[in-house]
């Protein structure tokens, strides 16, 4: 049970760290493509920033997704136990798909977040789910060849 | 009339300035589905807009009638709808209105303008609806219509435009109507002298804006003033000059509503730095000039404020309303001096302030 929450916990901080840092590359993508220079300095503030404000509001997000996507991922796996890693990685990112599809139809603005506006940051938004599915699955039930794999020294 | 007998004053003591001034508040007509802007008559009663459709006369006495309008565009959901009603500055002798709405359909839509007739006596009518201006390109979603209106001196017109939210980045782009203000004459045309006249968007007037919904042409000061909503804090009241960028959204006080960052920059070279900001945002709706101040009514904010320049610097004066609790989406001064606020709700009103010292 503890190793099921820990898991599911670096599921959520892990897509919701790696969602923050692309997230904010569009935003600046977009900002450097109306002639706007933005120097490393501000782009490593910017991260940081959003990694303190959006970071939260995206965990948020992403606990009930993965909750459900990790469940139904789950009865999948029972079903056909050899795509176990897939069924995680495919929930989760259809889970957070599903996710920005719904907080889209329910908020006042059409895109809630803006790096969804495109569908190549939609896709890129929605893989950090898949993300936290690999890594729920990955310390949860990690496969043979992963415990045998040596650690650094 | 019931609305007269309704028309009760509520003597509100505000815990406003150090001048303890005190506000007085007195219903016109209530009742009315989300009210949006209304023009006083020179013979008396108002024209009130609904943003669910209507266009109403209300008289003095709180007595409606509603005004029949030939709008088959009109595209009326969440922030879409009918906004501003405005008379032209030769009303008493053409009658002729200009009015501002959300046209199209929920995939192709964006703010239209018409210019109308309206007849000499009750019962109203209007006849002659022309399109003057459309907003282009037509976009999908119901959100940033700006649709606040104002004459110039030259009699030409100024039209505040949104950015229909998911499109910030047009805001930059002096090709499209997307984040504005656009300047046009009576019959929709843009006036030569525009700032970008060679542009695919002849019309605009000043550039790099969000969703402005508040703007006033100061006769005295021949200055423009404006607010417009920022994200999440970030809201703005700038001095319009023509071709100006404002920043959208390459510099802004506020975030995101997620918390992300939207740019970097608060302010940049070029870009024109608001006078006055509000983070945490107060949803600034309305704008009018009272006595050289300017009063701004908050729908977030539930407030009515009163700011006063001075050493060139817009400061606040003071805060008034908070004791109704109500959004208020509109602020005008009307022609006879009577100060008029609309509050936003399906049962909002039509109050009239005054403020006594």
């Amino acid at each position: 049970m503890v190793r099921m929450f820990v898991a599911f916990l670096s599921a959520v901080v892990g897509a919701a760290l790696v969602g923050t840092v692309i997230q904010t590359q569009f935003n600046l993508a977009e900002i450097t493509a109306l002639t706007v220079d933005v120097d490393m300095a501000m782009r490593m503030d910017t991260i940081i920033h959003d990694l303190l404000h959006f970071g939260p509001v995206f965990a948020l997000m992403l606990t009930p997704t993965l909750l459900v996507a990790f469940i139904v991922a789950r009865g999948l796996s029972l079903w056909r136990p050899q795509f176990e890693r897939g069924w995680f990685i495919i929930g989760g990112g259809l889970g957070l798909a599903c996710t920005f599809w719904v907080v889209d139809s329910l908020a006042p603005m059409p895109t809630l977040i803006a790096a969804n506006r495109t569908l190549v940051g939609f896709l890129l938004m929605s893989s950090t789910g898949a993300f936290g599915g690999w890594i729920f699955d990955r310390l949860w039930h990690p496969q043979p060849r992963e415990l045998a794999e040596e650690l650094p020294a | 009339m019931k609305q007269l007998i309704l028309a009760i004053s509520l003597f509100v003591l505000s815990a406003v300035s150090a001048q303890a001034a005190t506000v007085r508040t007195e219903v016109i007509a209530d009742k009315l589905n989300y009210p949006w802007s209304v023009a006083e008559l020179p013979e008396g009663g108002f024209l009130v807009t609904e943003r669910s459709g209507q266009l109403l006369y209300a008289s003095d006495s709180g007595d409606k009638q509603v005004i029949k309008l030939d709008l088959p565009d009109l595209y009326a959901t969440a922030q879409a709808g009918l906004f501003e009603v405005l008379l032209t500055p030769d009303f008493v002798t053409s009658r002729e209105l200009v009015i501002s709405y959300s046209c199209g359909t929920e995939d192709a839509n964006n703010t239209c303008v018409v210019r109308t007739k309206l007849s000499a006596q009750p019962p109203y009518i209007v006849t002659n609806s022309q399109n003057i201006f459309t907003a282009l390109p037509k976009k999908e979603g119901a959100a940033h219509y700006g649709a606040r209106m104002t004459w110039l001196a030259d009699n030409t017109l100024l039209v505040a435009l949104g950015d229909g939210f998911v499109y910030r980045e047009q805001a930059q782009n002096l090709d499209n109507h997307l984040g504005k203000i656009v300047r046009i004459t009576r019959n929709g045309k843009a006036p030569a002298d525009n700032p970008f006249f060679h542009s695919q968007a002849p019309e605009i007037f000043s550039y790099g804006h969000r969703n402005v919904q508040g703007l006033i042409y100061d006769q005295a000061r021949d200055s423009i003033w404006q607010h417009e909503h920022g994200p999440k804090g970030g809201d703005e009241l700038n001095k319009i000059v023509k071709g100006g960028n404002y920043g959208w959204p390459i510099a802004t006080f506020g975030i995101d509503y997620t918390g992300a960052k939207v740019s970097p920059f608060s302010q940049l070279p070029g870009v024109k730095a608001p006078l006055y900001q509000w983070t945490p945002s107060l949803a600034p709706a309305g704008l009018a000039l009272y006595q050289g101040d300017l009063l701004v009514a908050h729908l977030a904010g539930k407030r009515l404020q009163r700011l006063r320049l001075i050493d060139d610097q817009w400061q606040l004066e003071g805060d008034y309303l908070q004791e109704l609790n109500a959004r208020l989406r509109a602020v005008y001064v009307a022609p006879s001096g009577r100060i008029l606020v609309l509050t936003d709700s399906a049962e909002g009103k039509l109050l009239q302030v005054s403020f006594e010292n």
